[in-house]
């Protein structure tokens, strides 16, 4: 038993965050909040050159082929830094989904470029948001002689403008819901695609994307028609793994704002820092936080170590769950501890507290995941 | 990251799961971990003779040697997991401060004696007018000649009633500012005249213990450590005490005791496991069980490194650990609605009213042994630095 960091994960982290907090300040997010694409292209280049895009892809595909935990490490700076950048679309899910799609053909060059940082993929899933797996997708590609036809509405699309393609699931088949996933990557100037902006909590470029009648050719299927969920469950557990580490590093970041700011702050003529209701307020926050990134090294480490499947599926559920639940908590604290300044536009911790909530509501939301959860449990 | 124990650390947990098999009688099985009658004495008795007590320890004092260093908190894990008698005072706390801090008389005197399960111990630190100030404590002992002569009260003294000797923090210096800089940790021999203990019963029927020291004299070589420094050694033992006295096991067995009650549970024909309002709060216990799990993991580690004092996440451990417990049986008694209040005895209580049991005293949790404010106040301190009130 040793939870440590490895060496390794030690050297990622440091340098890592040296680069982002050069590279990536919250100027640098401010600015780039409601903006279009929206995608800090020579930040995404520097990681590239890095070689932060092909952390997670296997080194028989010419990426470094770390494991989930080393990838963790990174998506908590990334998350420190509110680095605003479609890495687990693109790296993580589209990266990981190739990777792992035998036989297509394009399969090298696209993770090449993937990693070159020349290729953005956009995640076209969810639709009305209410689930994270195949009860969400409604969108129909319908065969032709030389491809699909795909139809249908696609939401929460992060990075959709900024994106070379976009990664779609959906229905080709009959029968029962998981069974009828197929995956497209569909170019993003196809015709009948339509996009437009959604708003949101962080001001971050998410997407309604309406497909009518967008033709894509059959060699842009990737996986079998039918296998879609098959290939994308497992990309999944690992791209919900990774955001607890993104949101544990907003959780962290934030938290440490809050704590700074009672330390300063001097009111009835001491630090608000020495009053125990502040203190317990920041001592529970940062107890939930510590917990949450054990239980996601713990994920990230089961799935490494490919425990049985349905342990698995617990355990990300609850590294969710937790994560969800202290990024929420410990931005939404972090503020209050600022008092009234917790709610000025221009102050700092408010990028904080409006990114924490959508967080916890993105892929899959509390309700989502505690049913997943459930069901496991008492079945 | 490694979260499995070695295959060698798993074995013993399984020679102790075969020991417990055997040697655990219904008259040695005990809600309160006490070794406090002589069947459960006996027990430790089988305890020393595998050389479980010792585990760790040097061998020059009667300890296993160096071992496999998960081992004692693997056998405090199995112990409760079978509501055995537990062995962490005594060797987690007493033998561990002996060890760091104590004179070479007293390792030789007191360590062997503990790993051969000689002698019982009841820590006596809390005092009428001492609880969680602790620094406040009254209770003298002033030097004359080669005795200390201890005056004062002790209250909440677990073991007091059964024990051998007393591991009792005391006044040594009564004009000490800070107070906590006049304090002293002393041995006391529980045969020794003037001592007096009186009962005081929990509401779930646990025994606990007043006790009064009148002008009791105690040999000064039984003084742990240095003069005036018993605060820091205090201190340092409650840092144990948080996690050698409890492990997330109990904890899990009680929410896997919840999952199976709901599935089994009906109302007016339909299963309560269906009922979403349930589905979410079994979902959320669950999630807050896994964190306990967690924290005590990552006390363990910590704390498995010799050059270490776990301080805050003992205290994390600890304060999760009481707000989980707390809701676990909050939240089982409401999913029992009107029956969840009947209590151990009636024919129709739920689950025997164990979960009642568990409620009445969980409690307890929240305030013994530096309770879950005290544990918030020092993370906010040593973790985030943030400043003492005035």
């Amino acid at each position: 038993m040793d939870i440590e960091l490895s060496e390794l994960q030690r050297q990622l982290q440091a340098s890592a965050r040296r680069f982002l907090e050069d590279r990536c300040p919250l100027s640098l997010v401010r600015q780039l909040e409601n903006s279009d694409p929206g995608l800090p292209h020579d930040l995404w280049s520097e990681m590239a050159r890095l070689g932060w895009l092909g952390l997670p892809i296997p080194q028989e595909r010419g990426g470094a082929g770390l494991g989930l935990q080393d990838l963790v490490v990174l998506a908590k700076e990334l998350g420190r830094a509110l680095c605003p950048v479609p890495y687990i679309p693109t790296v993580v899910v589209a990266g990981g989904l190739v990777a792992s799609a035998e036989g297509f053909v394009q399969r090298d060059a696209l993770l090449a470029r993937i990693m070159e940082g020349s290729l953005i993929v956009a995640f076209a899933f969810l639709e009305r948001g209410q689930y994270y797996d195949y009860r969400e997708v409604e969108a129909r590609a319908v065969p032709t002689e030389d491809g699909f036809v795909i139809d249908g509405t696609k939401r929460f699309v992060e990075f959709a403008t900024a994106a070379d393609l976009l990664l779609v699931v959906a229905r080709t088949g009959e029968g029962a819901p998981a069974d009828g996933l197929s995956l497209f990557l569909v170019d993003a100037a196809s015709p009948g695609l339509e996009v437009s902006r959604q708003r949101t909590s962080a001001r971050d470029p998410q997407h309604r994307v309406t497909f009518r009648g967008v033709r894509v050719p059959r060699e842009r299927l990737l996986g079998g028609e039918g296998e879609g969920w098959r290939l994308l469950r497992p990309v999944l557990r690992r791209a919900v793994v990774a955001s607890c580490g993104y949101m544990i590093g907003v959780a962290e970041k934030a938290h440490a704002l809050g704590v700074e700011y009672a330390k300063q702050r001097v009111q009835f003529g001491r630090p608000i820092g020495s009053f125990q209701a502040v203190q317990h307020y920041l001592a529970e926050t940062v107890t939930q936080i510590v917990a949450a990134d054990t239980l996601t090294f713990y994920a990230a480490w089961c799935i490494d170590n490919d425990l049985p499947e349905d342990e698995v599926d617990a355990v990300v559920a609850k590294a969710k769950l937790a994560a969800g639940e202290a990024v929420k908590a410990a931005t939404f604290i972090a503020a209050q501890v600022h008092g009234g300044l917790g709610y000025i536009e221009d102050v700092d911790i408010t990028l904080f507290l409006r990114r924490g909530k959508q967080l916890q509501l993105s892929m899959g939301g509390p309700r989502y995941w505690s049913e997943e959860l459930a069901a496991s449990l008492l079945s | 990251m490694d979260f499995r124990f070695s295959p060698e650390e798993e074995a013993f947990r399984q020679e102790v799961r075969r020991f417990l098999d055997e040697a655990l009688t219904d008259e040695v099985r005990t809600r309160f971990g006490l070794l406090d009658t002589p069947e459960r004495q006996r027990f430790g008795d089988k305890l020393a003779e595998r050389g479980w007590l010792g585990l760790g320890f040097p061998s020059e004092y009667g300890g296993a040697g160096e071992g496999l260093r998960f081992a004692p908190y693997i056998l405090n894990q199995e112990l409760l997991r079978a509501q055995a008698p537990i062995v962490g005072k005594n060797v987690g706390i007493i033998a561990n401060v002996i060890l760091r801090h104590g004179s070479e008389e007293l390792k030789k005197e007191f360590l062997p004696r503990i790993f051969r399960n000689e002698i019982q111990w009841a820590i006596a630190y809390t005092e009428p007018e001492a609880g969680s100030d602790l620094a406040n404590l009254q209770c003298r002992a002033v030097l004359e000649g080669d005795e200390f002569v201890v005056t004062g009260t002790k209250r909440f003294i677990t073991s007091a009633h059964f024990a051998d000797y007393y591991w009792a923090a005391v006044r040594t210096d009564p004009t000490a500012q800070p107070k906590h800089r006049g304090i002293s940790l002393l041995i006391i021999d529980a045969s020794l005249p003037g001592i007096t203990v009186t009962p005081m019963w929990t509401i779930i029927g646990e025994r606990t213990n007043e006790v009064y020291f009148d002008n009791v004299r105690v040999p000064k070589k039984y003084l742990v450590g240095e003069l005036n420094q018993g605060w820091y050694y205090v201190m340092e033992a409650l840092n144990f005490e948080r996690f050698t006295l409890t492990s997330t096991v109990p904890t899990e067995q009680k929410f896997r005791r919840l999952v199976e009650w709901v599935k089994a549970a009906q109302v007016d024909g339909r299963r309560l496991a269906d009922d979403p309002g349930v589905r979410r709060l079994v979902a959320r216990l669950a999630v807050l069980v896994e964190m306990a799990r967690m924290l005590e993991i990552r006390c363990i580690c910590t704390a498995v490194n010799p050059e270490n004092v776990a301080a805050v996440e003992a205290a994390m451990n600890k304060m999760w650990g009481a707000v989980v417990e707390t809701e676990l049986a909050d939240a089982t008694l409401d999913l029992m609605g009107t029956p969840g209040y009947l209590a151990a005895g009636d024919e129709e209580a739920p689950l025997g009213g164990q979960v009642l049991d568990d409620y009445l005293f969980v409690g307890h949790m929240r305030v013994a042994a530096a309770g879950v404010d005290i544990a918030k106040n020092l993370i906010a301190k040593r973790l985030l630095g943030l400043p003492s009130g005035s």
